[in-house]
């Protein structure tokens, strides 16, 4: 058990290194660089023109199609992952194989009529 | 093997992570290499002379760019998300740290003893490395959503769309190359190419992964949350001075660990020939510097597809990937299956 908290010991230093590197350098970049106050400078860039309205738009629902997808075979790549570690060796080869050729086909089943409603579809 | 003293054995682990900080040193280095050169090579590619005036053939150009971003103003838009906006770059520079921390950079061998150089050994390190390369797109997305400007939040929509088409196909080739050996810990993978690479054994997994790869860093031909013509810089419109360079490095770490994925998971790794291993001198560097030569070159090849092939249409990207490398990584893994068993490695 011990083995598996010590690999991820070097993990917490490059975390703490990398959170705290990145404000240092700004940090420093405050003490290097000029300031000066102009009202303009602080616009939103909008090709030169003063911006329009917001840029908070709602998101297309297409997108929600994808992202629903997404986590579907998302969640397939979840379940091959330790499937690929222990389908060979272990006296379960035939078993493992034809079980995940199902749970493929099934998915693929999925992925079929997603195809045949448009849902893969980015303009209709 | 090496004799460790009983003493130190506890704290190993803490003793690798510092040393291993070595290593974010080298990284800083590299990416300035590698932004070097893909500004050479894109100069060559277009006739040009590229950077020539700092520095012998401009080699420290990028030392002058770091200097001027240090005494750039950080600005922030008055509309900017203040905590989007401010934190973005530090969550992908964490994030490309976070990735870095599991990937072998090479191995020695003493007395005939293999010995990666990997900061810290996992059992699952390819399905943390590539959780931690999803994360990163994460900042990309904090990037342009926090500018609230409208060209950076058409880069996070087209971004979002081309993220989640090619998790997908990335996360099956990654799983049919992890079947060959049987085990999700890269260095083993790596270490299983001794006799036969990864990319004879899967081609069609090869040319998903690295489509997949390319997608996943953002990389010309699917730069679309970038698009300068159209978007004008897209993600990283609002920014400028050290927090862009902060990005800017980021995505450029990024593609440097992409292009040491590739030659781990499908160019043989760091293998050479056991007469070169057990040499004394050059086991200790023929290895390492095998693996660098093939990070390179296919870093080399990942700028050179960036004029070789033009951008992609966003509804070709999201057709690309759900419609075409789907298929084909689901094919792959069937293949992959198959030849494990076959092979019986």
């Amino acid at each position: 058990m011990s083995g598996i908290i010590d690999s991820y010991i070097p993990v917490a230093i490059f975390l703490a290194v990398g959170l705290i590197m990145p404000p240092m350098t700004m940090f420093i970049v405050k003490q290097l660089s000029p300031r000066s106050k102009a009202a303009n400078k602080y616009t939103t860039y909008e090709s030169g023109s003063v911006p329009t309205g917001t840029a908070r738009i709602q998101f297309n629902v297409e997108y929600y199609l994808y992202a629903i997808a997404f986590v579907l075979f998302d969640i397939e790549v979840l379940f091959l992952y330790p499937w690929a570690t222990v389908y060979k060796g272990h006296g379960i080869t035939s078993v493992a194989v034809i079980e995940m050729l199902v749970f493929i086909f099934v998915l693929l089943f999925g992925y079929l009529y997603l195809w045949k409603k448009e849902a893969l579809t980015w303009v209709k | 093997m090496i004799e460790i003293p009983e003493l130190i054995v506890p704290f190993l682990p803490w003793i690798r992570g510092v040393a291993g900080l070595a290593l974010v040193g080298a990284i800083f280095l590299g990416a300035m290499g590698a932004v070097w050169i893909e500004r050479k090579l894109s100069a060559d590619i277009q006739f040009r002379y590229g950077p020539m005036r700092v520095g012998k053939f401009g080699l420290l150009q990028l030392v002058a760019d770091a200097i001027k971003l240090f005494t750039k103003e950080d600005l922030r838009p008055k509309n900017a998300d203040r905590l989007l906006f401010d934190n973005a770059p530090i969550f992908l520079m964490s994030s490309v740290f976070l990735m870095l921390v599991a990937i072998p950079v090479g191995a020695v061998f003493i007395g005939g003893v293999e010995y990666p150089l990997a900061v810290t050994e996992m059992d699952i390190s390819i399905l943390y490395i590539e959780a931690m390369s999803s994360i990163s797109i994460f900042g990309v997305f904090m990037m342009s959503y926090g500018s609230n400007n409208k060209y950076s939040l058409l880069g996070a929509f087209r971004n979002f769309a081309r993220m989640v088409g090619y998790e997908v196909p990335l996360g099956i080739t990654v799983i049919s190359v992890a079947v060959m050996t049987g085990s999700l810990n890269i260095v083993e993978i790596a270490q299983g190419q001794g006799l036969v690479w990864n990319i004879f054994l899967q081609p069609i997994g090869f040319v998903v992964f690295f489509i997949a790869l390319m997608a996943d860093m953002g990389r010309l031909p699917f730069d679309q949350n970038e698009s300068e013509e159209e978007l004008v810089a897209g993600w990283i419109t609002e920014y400028s001075g050290m927090r862009f360079g902060l990005g800017f490095f980021a995505e450029y770490i990024h593609m440097i660990l992409g292009s040491f994925l590739v030659a781990l998971l499908f160019l043989g790794g760091w293998n050479v020939p056991a007469f070169v291993a057990n040499n004394p001198v050059l086991g200790l560097i023929a290895p390492t510097g095998f693996l660098l030569l093939k990070a390179v070159l296919v870093l080399c090849t990942i700028v050179m597809l960036r004029w070789a092939v033009p951008r992609y249409r966003i509804d070709q990207v999201v057709d690309l990937s759900w419609k075409k490398l789907l298929p084909l990584s689901l094919l792959n893994l069937v293949w992959a299956v198959g030849l494990g068993l076959y092979l019986g490695v």
